[in-house]
């Protein structure tokens, strides 16, 4: 038998996986019509209905990750008005939020303009606040800035910081691979010359963890 | 936007999953649409965008066997069928959506990636919608190619709404191009790539420096497009061209044929093959990219006459040099059958039919069919129904005829 490509073979497993979840979401969706809002279940389904979610972006997160590290990702920018841009992450994640008691807000200049790769950065931005889901106290909040010719986009929390448990989480624990797919991600923008990169800070407003995405414009 | 907005929208809902279409349906309804029309496959979604107009489009980039999403919306965009003033919104996967973005050419004006729930593609549709309402008045121009206007409409369109610049900027690159004001345009695109390299400019030059006559350097701008890009299939449509514009016919060719091996459904592109090769004489291609073409045809916007009378007309050149093989023979009749049926009524169409009949009965040396297909054209030609034949063609029968009968009598 000819040898095939291991990684390969494991990113189109990854794939039919991610569509079961995606049939799965559809006929819980279909099963939460059916009961009326008022009913007990209703919460249950939801908690599922968020694994679910989660599940998916994580599959989309291996997958772009097996891509970029296999040179086989095409990257497309485009100019985004990084408000529209925070706002969808945000309405993507509330609920995952809420479902934890979490409150998740964003926050960046009026009619600031960002050039990236959509797909890419939302899978991102999702790695990350999924991340912080699991370390916030209270809060987490996206928030974006230019500064030196370099798009920054901010995941802060008021978690216990890096310094402490959150860092070993992101890069051991999970295997690391959130950390490197994000590393990956951005590094893959590349500007005159300049390529993107992330940095692991304290977080100056909410005092926990903060995750700086570097991209050249 | 309230439901309101999405009431007085006809909608069009493309997706071949039973369980999934179900799901957009009643997504759709809950968002206030009333009139939704479904198609299960790209080819009734043709039928229906033929003879409908819609506001909305939600098809699926994966449509069964057929053509996909993506062929479906070149399609109708190349031939106008539907509005500029019109949102499409395409349904992808993760795997399919690298095609879709790759086509530089024709892109939807949005895309949203399974799974999605109802919330998603409300807001999703939404915005889309709210960003076609801020250029409505640049794509009603550019419906009705009044290209000054559209790039009027477009710079007004760019101050209010920074974030729909490169829109605009495209649409003004390519309403330059429209009014043959290369140079202009060619500065314009090139602008843009000073600051960003963007896809859609580097394209922009690609078009201007060819339409220009700098054909080498218009050759090297597509192929870093493709070296970038390896879903951008239709540069190679512009590299053939170029390669045509040299008379290089036999590379403009070759080009083809990998395009085409890449994505054999695409239909314009099997009728250049088969022109090109028709140009070089090389008939047995001419003779499989009609065949392919006529196939695709039937359900498309190109489904003319012309497709299926060039295919047979490579059967009769191929007829020339050696006698044709009983498949060819077969296909030849299965066009003919499909012309009877489809294009009979057109006068031209029934004349070409009988002058190619009535070539290959001359060639395979049976006068008397031959001279049954010439006898019921010109009855035909005396009721109106076909066009007569020319005096040319007239001289032309008369001789092989004339001689042949000559020979028989030997």
């Amino acid at each position: 038998m000819k040898k095939m490509d291991i990684s390969t073979i494991l990113a189109s497993a990854i794939h039919e996986s991610k569509n079961q979840v995606g049939t799965l979401l559809y006929q819980l969706q279909g099963l939460k019509e059916s009961i009326p809002e008022s009913d007990s279940k209703n919460k249950k389904i939801t908690i599922i209905e968020e694994s679910l979610k989660k599940l998916n972006d994580e599959w989309v997160e291996y997958l772009y990750l097996y891509k970029l590290a296999s040179d086989g990702y095409q990257l497309h920018v485009d100019t985004f008005s990084i408000d529209e841009f925070l706002d969808d992450q945000v309405f993507a994640l509330l609920s995952s939020a809420n479902a934890k008691n979490l409150k998740l807000t964003y926050a960046c200049p009026e009619n600031l303009m960002g050039v990236f790769d959509e797909r890419l950065m939302t899978a991102v931005v999702g790695t990350a606040v999924y991340n912080a889901l699991r370390f916030a106290r209270s809060t987490i909040e996206i928030n974006a800035s230019i500064e030196d010719g370099y798009l920054i986009i901010g995941i802060d929390d008021d978690g216990h910081g890096f310094d402490n448990s959150e860092e070993e989480d992101l890069v051991e624990s999970n295997t690391g691979l959130g950390l490197y797919f994000a590393q990956l991600s951005a590094s893959a923008h590349i500007s005159k010359g300049k390529s993107g990169f992330l940095k692991k800070e304290r977080s100056p407003t909410l005092k926990g963890a903060r995750l700086a995405i570097y991209l050249p414009q | 936007m309230d439901s309101s907005d999405f009431a007085s929208k006809k909608a069009l809902l493309i997706e071949d999953m039973a369980e999934a279409r179900i799901m957009q349906k009643k997504m759709l309804s809950d968002f206030g649409f009333r009139h939704i029309e479904i198609a299960m496959k790209a080819e009734t979604a043709m039928e229906l965008l033929k003879t409908q107009s819609f506001d909305v489009i939600l098809s699926d980039y994966n449509l069964g066997n057929g053509k996909d999403g993506q062929q479906l919306l070149e399609e109708v965009r190349h031939s106008n069928l539907i509005p500029n003033t019109a949102t499409y919104l395409m349904v992808t996967a993760e795997t399919s959506i690298e095609m879709v973005m790759g086509a530089i050419e024709f892109q939807p004006d949005g895309y949203i990636t399974k799974p999605f729930s109802q919330a998603v593609l409300q807001r999703r549709l939404s915005k889309l919608l709210e960003m076609k309402n801020r250029l409505y008045k640049v794509n009603r121009a550019l419906d009705q190619k009044d290209y000054d206007k559209a790039m009027e409409e477009a710079k007004q369109v760019m101050e209010q709404h920074p974030s729909l610049e490169g829109k605009c900027q495209r649409v003004i690159g390519d309403c330059l191009i429209e009014k043959e004001q290369y140079e202009q345009a060619l500065a314009l695109f090139s602008n843009i790539l000073k600051d960003r390299k963007m896809p859609w400019a580097l394209f922009g030059e690609a078009k201007a420096c060819f339409y220009m006559g700098m054909l080498d350097k218009s050759e090297n701008k597509f192929r870093q497009l493709m070296l970038d890009n390896r879903f951008f299939v239709s540069a190679y449509d512009w590299l053939a061209k170029i390669k045509t514009a040299q008379k290089k016919y036999h590379e403009a060719q070759s080009i083809l044929i990998e395009a085409l091996q890449r994505s054999p459904k695409n239909l314009l592109r099997q009728i250049h093959l088969g022109e090109l090769s028709f140009t070089i004489g090389d008939y047995l291609t001419a003779e499989s990219a009609f065949r392919r073409a006529v196939f695709l045809a039937r359900h498309s916007c190109y489904n003319t006459s012309d497709v299926y009378l060039r295919h047979i007309e490579s059967i009769i050149k191929l007829a020339e040099s050696t006698p044709l093989q009983s498949r060819q023979k077969e296909q030849f009749n299965i066009t003919l059958k499909k012309i009877h049926r489809y294009f009979f009524e057109e006068s031209d169409t029934r004349a070409k039919t009988y002058s190619y009949q009535l070539e290959l009965a001359l060639l395979e040396k049976d006068l008397i069919t031959a001279k049954g297909f010439l006898k019921l054209w010109q009855q035909e030609a005396e009721s109106g129904e076909a066009t007569a034949p020319t005096d040319q063609q007239l001289t032309h029968y008369h001789a092989a005829f004339g001689e042949k009968n000559e020979e028989n009598g030997h």
